[in-house]
C-alpha cells in the first residue's frame, strides 16, 4: 500500500512541484491500511461466524476445542476490528472496547458453564421465551413458546419462574435451607413479577387450577429432569388454596396442604363478599412460594449448582385431553412400523381412542382404534351416544372423538416439535371448554432399547435422486410436496408442511420458513441469513442447488435430505423413520446447546439501519453487531473523507482514460489497475471488479441515447444555488470525481452535471460480505422534477431488489446477500443508470415520465432481473422470479 | 450414499478414540450405517489395551488426549497389525504433526473440525484399497 502511493507521487505523470501540497503519506497509508485492514478482519470474522454457524448445522464433526478456539479467534479478531475503526476515525468509537468486553465475558462464562450470567429475569412468561433462555427454562418450554411462531395447535399460557427467581423467592426461608440472607430486594421485585403473572394469567383463565412443574435443566446427559409436579386449586370464597402433589420424586409439599390467607375484608370496610381477585392471586403466590422453599431445599441438597424453574399454567377443566408420541413405541397400541401415534380420551377417564397417522405431509390417518362410548356418553359437538341408532350402532357410540382437522393439526405440530427439539417426543395436549385445543407439556420420548442406537438404514436402492448438489444449510430429512415461491408470496397461502422451493435465498422468504418442512434454493449459501433461519428452526435446508426450480416442479412429492444436500421423488420412507440420525447433532447433544448459546451473542445482527438512533457502539449487542458497526462507520468515513479530510484532498492520482466529458480519478489500495496499464489507465485496464462492471453500464452506447434535456429558465434558476455551493467547492473536488479501488473494492464519489451520487462496493470470494451501496442527491431542475427523477432511480433500484430509501431528491439503497453475478449486473445497470439520468431531471416533467423511463431502461439494462407478473406480486403466485 | 455391502465387501473393524464423547457419539452411526463394526474409546489408554487384543482394519484417532496420546495410539496400531490403517484427527493440526503423522504411517490426517462425508470418503478408499480397487485419485 505504502509502495503503492509513493508511486503516485512519484509518477511521471504528477503535477508540477508547486502545484499541489505535498501529501501526507503517512497519515494516507493509515487511513486506507486501517480501512483495509478492517475489510480483510471483518471478511475473517464472518468466515469464522459461517463456520460455526455450520456446525450448528450439522455438516461438521467438532468438539469442545473447536468452539474454545473459534471464540478465542473471533473475539481478538473483532477487538482488532474496532481498534482499527478508532485509528481509522480518530478515536470517535471508543465505547466499542466496553461492549466488546461485555460480550466477550459473557461468550467465557458460556464456556465455563455458568449459565446464569446470561439472563437474570425472575419471571418469564412463556411468550417471551426464546433459545436464549434456554439454559435457563430448558429446550421444552423453550420449543413450546416457538409453537406461537408456528401454524397448528398453541402452546398453554404460561410464565417460568426461573432459578434466580426461585432462589429470591426462598431468601426469606431460614438460613439452613441455603437461601442468601442478603436478597431482600430481590425478592420482593420478584414476587411483585410472580403476583403481575399471575394477575394476568387469572385475568385470562378465571376460576382454572393451576399446575406447577419443577424441572432440573442442563445436566449434560439429561439436559431436562422432572423434579415434581403440583396442582394448586384455590377456593376463593374459603380463601384458601390446595397443594396437591400430582407427581414427584422429592418431598416438595406436604400432602395436600393447605394454604389459608386471612380474611382482613371486614377490618377494611369492604362489604363486597364475592371472591377477591387480589386474594386469589396472593394465595397462588403463597403456594408457588410454598414450592419454591422446597425446590431451594432441593437444590441446596443436590448441589448448589443446580438449575431448576418451575412452570406455571393454568389447568381447567378440559374436555379431552391426550397425549402424541412422535414415533410409535414398543407399548404403543398399534405397532405399525412408522408414524405418529395420537391418544385421545375424556378428561373423565373414559376408553379413548388411539390413531396413527402419516409423520409426513398431509399427516393422513393409516389406522385407528376407536374405543365404544358408554350409553349417553355427549361427544365434543353435544350429541350423545346412544345404542337407538337403528341399523347404523357405529355411527353414534362408535364415533371418533377427534375429527381428521384436528388429528392432522395435531400431527403436524407434533412433528414441529420434535424437529425443534431434536429428539422423538411424548406431547400431552387438552381440548378446553373453549373450544381450543392447547399442547401442554412434552418431554423426550422413551425409545425400546436397541431402536434408539440402531442406525437408520442407507437410501433404498429403488430411491429415484431428482437432484442433488449444492450446500447444505441444515441436516435432517423433510418430505411434502414441492411449492415455488418468491419474496412475494404471501406466507399464509404457503401450506403447511411443503417444501419451499425459491430461486434465491432472500431474507423475505423467513415466515415461510415456519411453515415448510424443508427448503431449496437455487442462490445463496449456507452462510447467509436465511440458512441461519433454517438452523434456528432445525428445518432441513440445502442452498445454491442448480435449476432446483426446474427439477422440481410444483406439487411433485419429495424428500429432502438436507445433511446429503440430494432430493428424492417421493416420501422415502427409510429416510424419513428417523427425523434426526443417530450421527445427527441435535439439542440433545451438549455441544449443540453450548454452540447455540456462544452464537446468540456471536451471530445475530441486530443493527441493520445505519439511519436508527440505536446504530452506536453502545447498541452492539453481539460481535456481528460491532462489526457491522464497525463496517459501516469506516465506509462512512471514507464515501466523506473528502469533506471531512481536506489535508487529503490535494491528492495526486491517476485519471483514468474514460473516452467521455467526465473525469473520474483513481485512488488504488491494491490490485484496482492491471500492472502494464498505461499512466492514464484504460477502462479495459481496470482490475476492479466491481468498477470495471460499473464502467460498463456506463459506457453502454445506449445508456447516453436519450433525448436532450430540454432547459427552462424555471429549471436555470432552479439550479442556480447548487451551482454557486459546487463552484464554492475546493478547487481541487471540483468535476474530479474519486474512486478508491481495490481488487474487490470500489468507493466512487460522482458528480456528473448537478448531482451527486457515492457508489460504495465489494465483491469478494465470501458473498455473504459482498454489497453495493448507492446514495444519488441533486440536479438542476426544479423540485418536483428532481423528486420524480429520484423516484425513477428508485424504481429501477427496487427493480433489482434493492432496499431502497427515499426523501426528497435523495436516494440510498443497498443490496446485500444476493449471488455474485446479479451484484455485478446491479454495478452494470447503475453505470447505465448514472448516465442515462445525467440530466434527465429536466425531462420529468409528469408522473408518467417515470413509468416510461423505467420501461425503456428495464428493456435495455435490466435484462439479468426478471419483473414478477404483477400479479404474482399481489396474489403470492407460485412462479419463481 | 454408498453403503459398505455394496460389491458384497467384508466390513471393516474401526476403532475409534476420542476423548470427547460428541465425535465417538457421531462418528459410529456413521460407520454403522456403512455396514462396519465399530468399537469406541474416550480413554486412550483403553484403546491402546484393545489394540493388543485384538486387530483393527482402521484405527481413527484423536491426538490430542490425556494419558497415551495420538502417536502413541499411531505407534501401538502399527505394531499389532501393521497393515492397519489409521486416521489422525485433530483440533490442533499443524504441518509437523501432520508430517509427523504421515512419517509415521497414517494414512490420513484430518483437522478438527471436519465434515461427516470427508472421514466417511477417507474410510472408502481404505476399503478400496482393501479391495484392489482403484482410489479416487488413480483412477
Amino acid at each position: 500500500m505504502f509502495a503503492a502511493i509513493r508511486r503516485w507521487a512519484g509518477r511521471p505523470t504528477a503535477p508540477q512541484e508547486g502545484e499541489r501540497p505535498q501529501i501526507d503519506l503517512w497519515r494516507l497509508h493509515a487511513l486506507f491500511n486501517n480501512f483495509k485492514r478492517i475489510l480483510t478482519l471483518n471478511n475473517a470474522v464472518l468466515e469464522e461466524m459461517a463456520k460455526m454457524e455450520r456446525a450448528l448445522g450439522g455438516e461438521y464433526i467438532f468438539d469442545r476445542a473447536f468452539l474454545e478456539s473459534s471464540v478465542s479467534t473471533i473475539a481478538n479478531r473483532v477487538h482488532h476490528v474496532a481498534y482499527s475503526l478508532n485509528a481509522l476515525t480518530a478515536n470517535r468509537h471508543v465505547p466499542l472496547y466496553d461492549r466488546y468486553q461485555e460480550i466477550r465475558t459473557l461468550l467465557d462464562d458460556i464456556l465455563a458453564n455458568n449459565v446464569h450470567a446470561l439472563a437474570d429475569e425472575a419471571v418469564l412468561p412463556l411468550d417471551a421465551i426464546g433459545w436464549e433462555h434456554e439454559p435457563l427454562v430448558g429446550m421444552d418450554l423453550v420449543c413450546l413458546a416457538e409453537l406461537r411462531n408456528h401454524p397448528g395447535i398453541a402452546p398453554v399460557d404460561g410464565f417460568v419462574v426461573t432459578a434466580e427467581g426461585l432462589r429470591a423467592l426462598a431468601g426469606n426461608v431460614p438460613p439452613s435451607s441455603g437461601a442468601r440472607a442478603d436478597d431482600g430486594q430481590r425478592a420482593g421485585e420478584t414476587r411483585a413479577a410472580l403476583t403481575d403473572h399471575l394477575r394476568n394469567l387469572t385475568k385470562r383463565c378465571a376460576g382454572a387450577a393451576l399446575t406447577a412443574t419443577l424441572t432440573l435443566v442442563g445436566e449434560d446427559e439429561q439436559p431436562l429432569r422432572e423434579i415434581g409436579c403440583c396442582r394448586i386449586d384455590v377456593d376463593g370464597e374459603r380463601r384458601e388454596a390446595l397443594i396437591a402433589t400430582l407427581r414427584s420424586e422429592v418431598p416438595l409439599v406436604p400432602a395436600n396442604s393447605r394454604i389459608v390467607l386471612a380474611d382482613d375484608r371486614q377490618s377494611s370496610g369492604n362489604a363486597v363478599q364475592e371472591p377477591e381477585a387480589g386474594a386469589v392471586v396472593a394465595l397462588l403466590a403463597h403456594a408457588l412460594e410454598q414450592i419454591a422453599h422446597a425446590a431451594a431445599i432441593h437444590a441446596t441438597d443436590q448441589s448448589g449448582l443446580a438449575n431448576l424453574c418451575l412452570f406455571v399454567c393454568p389447568q381447567p377443566e378440559a374436555l379431552l385431553k391426550g397425549t402424541i408420541h412422535t414415533r410409535v413405541g414398543s407399548n404403543d397400541a398399534l405397532a405399525a412400523t412408522d408414524g405418529l401415534v395420537v391418544d385421545a380420551g375424556p378428561a373423565a377417564g373414559a376408553a379413548g381412542d388411539t390413531y396413527l397417522l402419516r409423520r409426513t405431509h398431509p399427516f393422513s390417518l393409516l389406522q385407528s382404534r376407536i374405543a365404544p362410548r358408554p350409553n349417553g356418553h355427549r361427544f365434543a359437538d353435544q350429541r350423545r351416544a346412544s345404542d337407538a341408532a337403528g341399523d347404523q350402532p357405529h355411527l353414534s357410540r362408535g364415533s371418533a372423538l377427534l375429527a381428521p382437522g384436528l388429528l392432522q393439526a395435531l400431527a403436524k405440530t407434533a412433528m414441529l416439535l420434535e424437529r425443534l427439539f431434536g429428539a422423538p417426543l411424548d406431547i400431552h395436549w387438552q381440548l378446553w371448554a373453549d373450544g381450543a385445543c392447547r399442547i401442554v407439556r412434552l418431554r423426550p420420548l422413551a425409545i425400546a432399547a436397541g431402536a434408539e442406537s440402531a442406525p437408520a438404514a442407507g437410501r433404498p436402492p429403488e430411491a429415484v435422486i431428482l437432484c442433488q448438489g449444492g450446500q447444505s444449510g441444515q441436516a435432517g430429512v423433510g418430505a411434502g410436496p414441492v411449492v415455488h415461491v418468491n419474496e412475494a408470496t404471501d406466507p399464509e397461502t404457503f401450506p403447511p408442511g411443503a417444501v419451499a422451493v425459491a430461486r434465491t435465498a432472500s431474507p423475505d422468504l423467513t415466515p415461510i420458513l415456519h411453515r415448510a418442512a424443508a427448503l431449496v434454493t437455487e442462490f445463496g449459501s449456507a452462510a447467509g441469513h436465511l440458512a441461519t433461519v433454517a438452523r434456528e428452526l432445525r428445518l432441513p435446508a440445502i442452498f445454491g442447488l442448480p435449476t432446483a426450480l426446474a427439477l422440481l416442479p410444483p406439487g411433485t412429492e419429495v424428500t429432502v435430505d438436507g445433511g446429503e444436500a440430494t432430493v428424492y421423488a417421493g416420501a422415502v420412507a427409510e429416510l424419513l423413520r428417523y427425523g434426526a440420525q443417530p450421527m445427527d447433532l441435535t439439542p440433545q447433544d451438549r455441544e449443540y446447546r453450548m454452540l447455540r448459546r456462544l452464537l446468540r451473542f456471536i451471530q445475530p445482527l441486530n443493527l441493520v439501519n445505519p439511519e436508527a438512533p440505536d446504530f452506536s457502539a453502545e447498541g452492539c449487542r453481539t460481535f456481528h453487531d460491532i462489526i457491522h458497526f464497525c463496517h459501516e462507520m469506516a465506509v462512512d468515513e471514507l464515501a466523506h473523507f473528502q469533506e471531512r479530510r481536506h489535508e487529503l484532498g490535494a491528492l495526486c492520482i491517476r485519471p483514468l482514460a474514460l473516452g467521455l466529458p467526465m473525469d473520474i480519478r483513481l485512488l488504488d489500495i491494491g490490485g484496482g489497475i492491471q500492472p502494464q496499464a498505461a499512466p492514464n489507465p484504460l477502462p479495459e485496464q481496470i482490475g476492479s471488479l466491481p468498477l470495471a462492471a460499473f464502467l460498463r453500464g456506463l459506457l453502454a452506447p445506449q445508456a447516453w441515447d436519450t433525448a436532450a434535456p430540454s432547459l427552462g429558465m424555471r429549471d436555470i434558476l432552479a439550479g442556480m444555488p447548487r451551482s454557486v455551493g459546487l463552484l464554492a467547492a475546493p478547487a481541487d473536488t471540483l468535476g474530479a470525481n474519486l474512486a478508491i479501488i481495490g481488487a474487490e473494492y470500489l468507493n466512487l464519489s460522482l458528480r456528473m452535471g448537478y448531482h451527486f451520487s457515492v457508489i460504495d462496493a465489494y465483491l469478494g470470494e465470501d458473498s455473504s460480505r459482498n454489497f453495493v451501496y448507492f446514495r444519488f442527491a441533486g440536479g438542476f431542475a426544479d423540485q418536483e422534477r428532481r423528486n420524480r427523477r429520484a423516484r425513477f432511480i428508485a424504481r429501477v433500484l427496487a427493480a433489482m431488489e434493492f432496499k431502497t430509501t427515499i426523501k426528497g431528491d435523495l436516494v440510498t439503497a443497498r443490496l446485500k446477500l444476493a449471488d455474485a453475478a446479479i451484484l455485478q449486473e446491479a454495478l452494470v445497470a447503475l453505470g447505465a443508470l448514472t448516465a442515462s439520468t445525467r440530466q434527465q431531471d429536466t425531462n420529468m416533467r409528469s408522473e408518467a415520465d417515470i413509468e416510461d423511463r423505467f420501461a425503456d431502461f428495464a428493456a435495455t439494462f435490466l435484462t439479468a432481473f426478471r419483473q414478477p407478473h404483477p400479479a404474482a406480486r399481489a396474489g403470492g403466485g407460485d412462479e419463481a422470479r | 450414499m454408498t453403503t459398505a455391502t455394496d460389491g458384497a465387501a467384508a466390513p471393516l473393524r474401526i476403532l475409534i478414540l476420542d476423548d470427547e464423547p460428541i465425535v465417538c457419539k457421531r462418528l459410529k452411526p456413521a460407520f454403522q450405517k456403512m455396514g462396519h463394526e465399530v468399537e469406541t474409546f474416550t480413554d486412550s489408554n483403553a484403546a491402546l489395551a484393545r489394540l493388543r487384543e485384538a486387530r483393527f482394519d482402521v484405527v481413527v484417532t484423536d491426538l490430542k488426549m490425556e494419558g497415551a496420546d495420538g502417536m502413541q495410539i499411531l505407534n501401538g496400531a502399527k505394531d499389532s497389525a501393521a497393515d492397519t490403517q489409521v486416521i489422525v484427527i485433530t483440533g490442533f493440526a499443524t504441518l509437523e504433526t501432520a508430517k509427523e503423522s504421515y512419517r509415521k504411517g497414517a494414512f490420513d490426517f484430518i483437522a478438527k473440525p471436519f465434515k461427516l462425508r470427508d472421514i466417511l470418503d477417507c474410510v472408502k478408499r481404505i476399503e478400496d484399497k482393501r479391495r484392489g480397487l482403484p482410489t479416487e485419485a488413480e483412477r
